[in-house]
């Protein structure tokens, strides 16, 4: 314990018992304060500095739906270990107001250090237990150059508590406030510099046994947004109709600014109902489009999904789910929308719904996603959720080897190869009723291929049609493109753990990482299982064997009903275990260890 | 694109369904003379085609089309255009189409001002679903769902599009034959956004706005000489509620199209084997 003695408040339930799982290897830190502080940016600067060091990061952020004010933080979880969860417990909490260090009491504990500045004018209640580092953001900030910069200076004071190398820090500064010229950048890194000795010289911490290690790996930083994003301009996509909505936006913020690099472009459309049939038109224009919203907005999309599939249309329909029903918990995680993606719409809709399991395979499944559109000419759900969408993730380059992305856009027939699909008139059977039910595709501009696609049923030729032969065999090529992928792609799942245990758990979506990271502590205690994320929903893995395999079965969701969890047992005709949370905020690798553990102990539910 | 193209070149052989002597036949045909006149064929035209009696238009012409979702044909149109900046575009509808499910579009495609085309079918009731009011219904006028009239005044779909900033804003009858095709021919060649509102009459279901009320009543902008360019003059006879115009109300000589105001001028079918060149760059970015 270090510095001066502060307030204790009654009201606190802390009681100092928190497990330190992995304290020696790992270290959580956060910042937190109102929306509007630059709560953001203060972390992103200290998780690129951690990342500059050759360490792992993985990042949360509590948010709320407002622009100033309320509670906002920033979390980073750290290690040289590759890190894809966050755990029950912070160390180190640079806290702007009372409600940060108050909304984060369940997760500090007695070793726990928090930074705060003892000049503003409210009184910071610490429990004792905690060392309280009272540092003087604004006026050492001011010193260096502008109040603006206190965050920065709390950055150089965690950096003293942790014994993290300042100079790293200086390379993050670098990288924020390089655009903004040379002195900017010197301010930041005195502010830091400022910080971090104020500590050294006013608090004995010893780095609270801190050794924090660096290596030489060089490491990219990003989230499951940002994945999206360039994972779709790798795929060629060069047309995005949006409209804005948390926590999908920052896809289209992404691409704004870099898709016209490959001349391409981004339309703010006027609601959903236009994105969705602006990207249908940059489609049937031949361009690679995508749209991609979340909550109310994949509702009013919904209405074009039968049009899609009907006009034969290839197009990437991101959904990155956040709480709902209905306007719901807008910053908050659930994965609540499966049933929509794949049910939403009247009649039958034929469609693939693809949802990456981690912020790597958002890449790497939306450039599946454009493929598997452009193949089957089909609308594709690229189902993703807030928690993937805002957690920023280190990775090795490499993981997104530009060099190993394929592009296959189907059966686009050119000036050529048109003429093999003309009727004996000479018009262009868009609609071919084809043996592996995907029909050539002619764009505008093709000679030859001039038809209309239409959302009533139609021939061959596009033209409307409510003869019955026709109407059978055009919704049975519809559903063979369906049939012919199942057989031609791979949809494999992602497996983790002992593959001969006998407790199976299944995920689908961002609960991989928490999963992943709950078989060290399962482990621990002893206990064995064999963890199948899936990132395919429809078609999906059939998971019979598995599962009859296994003594055990839970699938592990983000939602109350259990979407998932209901397919399998559909799939398979056998109960499962279901672990579900719906309380707005993701998984937690210990937390859900001490659930699967639980869940073990319990009877399988009746037939 | 051929330089002998017939105006028949996009008729395709499917007969219209329309009610004989319907509005929309001398429309589509003004509309498909105003393409062929400006040089387009089939394989380098989009139509897209909203819901409705009008929007069967698409099944009727020969072009490269989409008869889409009811009150979505402007965001389609839009998404092509800016994907195919090579290609002409021309949306078609209704006026239930475009001032009521699609009112919404209308004045964002107005301000937006792709280059593209846009004829609106007015008839001033509900045709395909056998007579209700539309927005541009007379508030007196007696529908199945209005009894007593919609009791609202109507649309005026040009005041609409002039609030919204447009930069061409006409009106044509579909009767007129030659007036309507160089109207339509106007907008086509139009830097930016060329909206035409068509006098279609429904001879089944509107006996209020027949071809002898446009007969009577039409006054021709042309006679009057009114000039277009003049915004003040076209604001007058917009808003102009007691008589029913036909020509170029406004348009704006200095009009900047989206494609140029935003840069898009690449063709964005075109795209490489795999990623691009540069694309570890992107990658990098992450550092």
């Amino acid at each position: 314990m270090g510095g001066e003695s502060v307030e204790v408040s009654e009201a606190f339930s802390f009681t100092g018992e928190k497990v330190l799982h992995n304290m020696a290897e790992d270290l959580n830190w956060a910042v937190g304060g109102e929306a509007g502080d630059g709560i953001d940016s203060t972390g992103k600067i200290f998780a690129q500095a951690l990342s500059r060091a050759g360490r792992h990061v993985f990042t949360s952020k509590d948010f709320a739906s407002r622009i100033r004010g309320g509670y906002t933080a920033y979390k980073i979880r750290t290690s040289v270990d590759r890190v894809q969860s966050v755990v029950d417990r912070l160390d180190i909490l640079v806290a702007l107001t009372q409600r940060t260090i108050d909304e984060n009491l369940d997760e500090l504990h007695a070793d726990s250090a928090i930074i705060y500045d003892g000049e503003r004018s409210w009184e910071a209640e610490i429990p004792e237990e905690m060392n309280a580092v009272d540092v003087p953001l604004k006026s050492l900030a001011e010193d260096a150059g502008g109040a603006i910069m206190r965050n920065i200076v709390a950055l150089g004071a965690a950096c003293e508590i942790t014994g993290f190398n300042v100079e790293y820090l200086d390379e993050a500064l670098e990288k924020r406030f390089g655009g903004k010229g040379s002195k900017i950048v010197e301010n930041n890194k005195a502010a830091a510099r400022a910080g971090q000795e104020y500590v050294q010289e006013h608090y004995d911490l010893d780095h609270l046994g801190y050794d924090l290690e660096t290596t030489d790996n060089d490491y990219v930083l990003l989230n499951g947004n940002e994945a999206i994003g360039m994972g779709a301009l790798a795929a060629g996509c060069r047309f995005y109709a949006g409209y804005p909505i948390t926590p999908a936006t920052s896809i289209m913020e992404y691409l704004t600014g870099r898709i016209e690099e490959y001349g391409g472009h981004v339309v703010q459309a006027e609601d959903e109902l236009s994105a969705i049939n602006m990207a249908l038109g940059g489609a049937r224009a031949g361009a690679r489009s995508m749209t991609a919203t979340s909550g109310a907005g994949i509702d009013l999309m919904t209405e074009t999904f039968g049009l899609i599939a009907t006009s034969e249309t290839p197009l990437v329909i991101t959904d990155v789910q956040r709480s709902g029903p209905s306007t719901g918990m807008p910053t908050k995680q659930e994965q609540g929308d499966l049933n929509m993606a794949l049910y939403g719409g009247h009649g039958e809709v034929p469609r693939f719904v693809v949802a990456p399991t981690s912020i790597d395979e958002c890449f790497w499944k939306t450039i599946e996603a454009f493929n598997l559109a452009e193949k089957y000419q089909t609308p594709v759900f690229l189902i993703s959720d807030l928690a993937m969408s805002v957690t920023e993730q280190t990775f090795a380059p490499e993981t997104f080897d530009m060099d190993a992305v394929e592009i296959d856009r189907g059966k686009l027939v050119d000036d050529d190869s048109v003429d093999e699909w003309l009727d004996e008139q000479g018009r262009f059977r868009a609609h071919a009723v084809t043996d592996d039910g995907v029909s050539p595709r002619a764009i505008p501009g093709t000679i030859d291929g001039a038809h209309m696609s239409t959302g009533l049923e139609h021939d061959e030729l596009g033209r409307r049609t409510e003869d019955q032969d026709e109407r059978v065999q055009q919704v049975d090529k519809r559903s063979r493109k369906v049939e012919t992928a199942k057989e031609d792609e791979n949809w494999e799942y992602r497996e983790f753990g002992d593959e001969d245990a006998d407790n199976l758990i299944l995920s689908w979506g961002s609960n991989e990482g928490a999963l992943a990271e709950a078989l060290d502590y399962l482990e621990d205690d002893g206990i064995d299982v064999r963890v199948i994320s899936v990132p395919y929903i429809f078609p999906r893995p059939d998971l019979t064997d598995e599962i009859e395999a296994a003594d055990d079965v839970i699938v592990v969701e983000c939602n109350a009903t259990g979407q998932f969890a209901d397919l399998i047992e559909h799939d398979v005709l056998t109960r499962v275990k279901r672990i579900n949370k719906y309380t707005g905020v993701r998984f937690k690798a210990d937390e859900l260890a001490e659930q699967i553990t639980e869940k073990l102990s319990e009877e399988v539910p009746a037939q | 694109m051929s330089s002998d193209v017939r105006f028949t070149d996009f008729k395709s052989d499917k007969q219209p369904t329309w009610c004989p002597g319907c509005g929309d036949f001398g429309t589509m045909n003004g509309m498909m003379k105003a393409l062929a006149e400006t040089g387009n064929d089939p394989d380098n035209t989009f139509v897209v085609a909203g819901i409705g009696c009008s929007g069967k238009i698409g099944t009727y012409m020969h072009s490269y089309a989409l008869h889409g979702v009811h009150g979505r044909a402007l965001p389609v149109g839009t998404g092509v255009k800016m994907a195919r900046p090579d290609i002409e575009v021309m949306v078609a509808g209704g006026d239930g189409d475009g001032y009521s499910i699609g009112a919404g579009h209308f004045v964002h495609a107005v301000r937006r001002n792709v280059d593209m085309t846009y004829c609106v079918m007015d008839n001033r009731i509900y045709g395909l679903t056998k007579g209700q009011a539309s927005p541009t219904s007379r508030s007196d006028f007696e529908t199945s769902t209005t009894p007593e009239g919609p009791k609202q005044p109507p649309v005026n779909p040009l005041a609409l599009a002039l609030a919204s900033g447009a930069s061409f804003i006409a009106q044509s009858f579909a009767s007129d034959a030659l007036r309507h095709q160089e109207i339509v021919q106007k907008a086509v060649e139009h830097d930016g956004f060329g909206f035409v509102n068509v006098f279609s009459p429904c001879v089944t279901f509107n006996d209020v706005d027949t071809y002898d009320y446009f007969r009577d009543n039409l006054v021709d902008l042309e006679d009057e000489g009114h000039d277009p360019t003049d915004y003040e003059a076209a604001k007058e006879v917009i808003l102009d509620s007691d008589k029913e115009y036909q020509g170029i109300m406004y348009q704006d000589e200095n009009s900047v199209p989206y494609h140029e105001q935003h840069g898009v001028t690449e063709d964005m079918s075109e795209i490489p084997d795999g990623a691009p060149d540069d694309a570890m760059d992107l990658v990098r970015e992450f550092y």
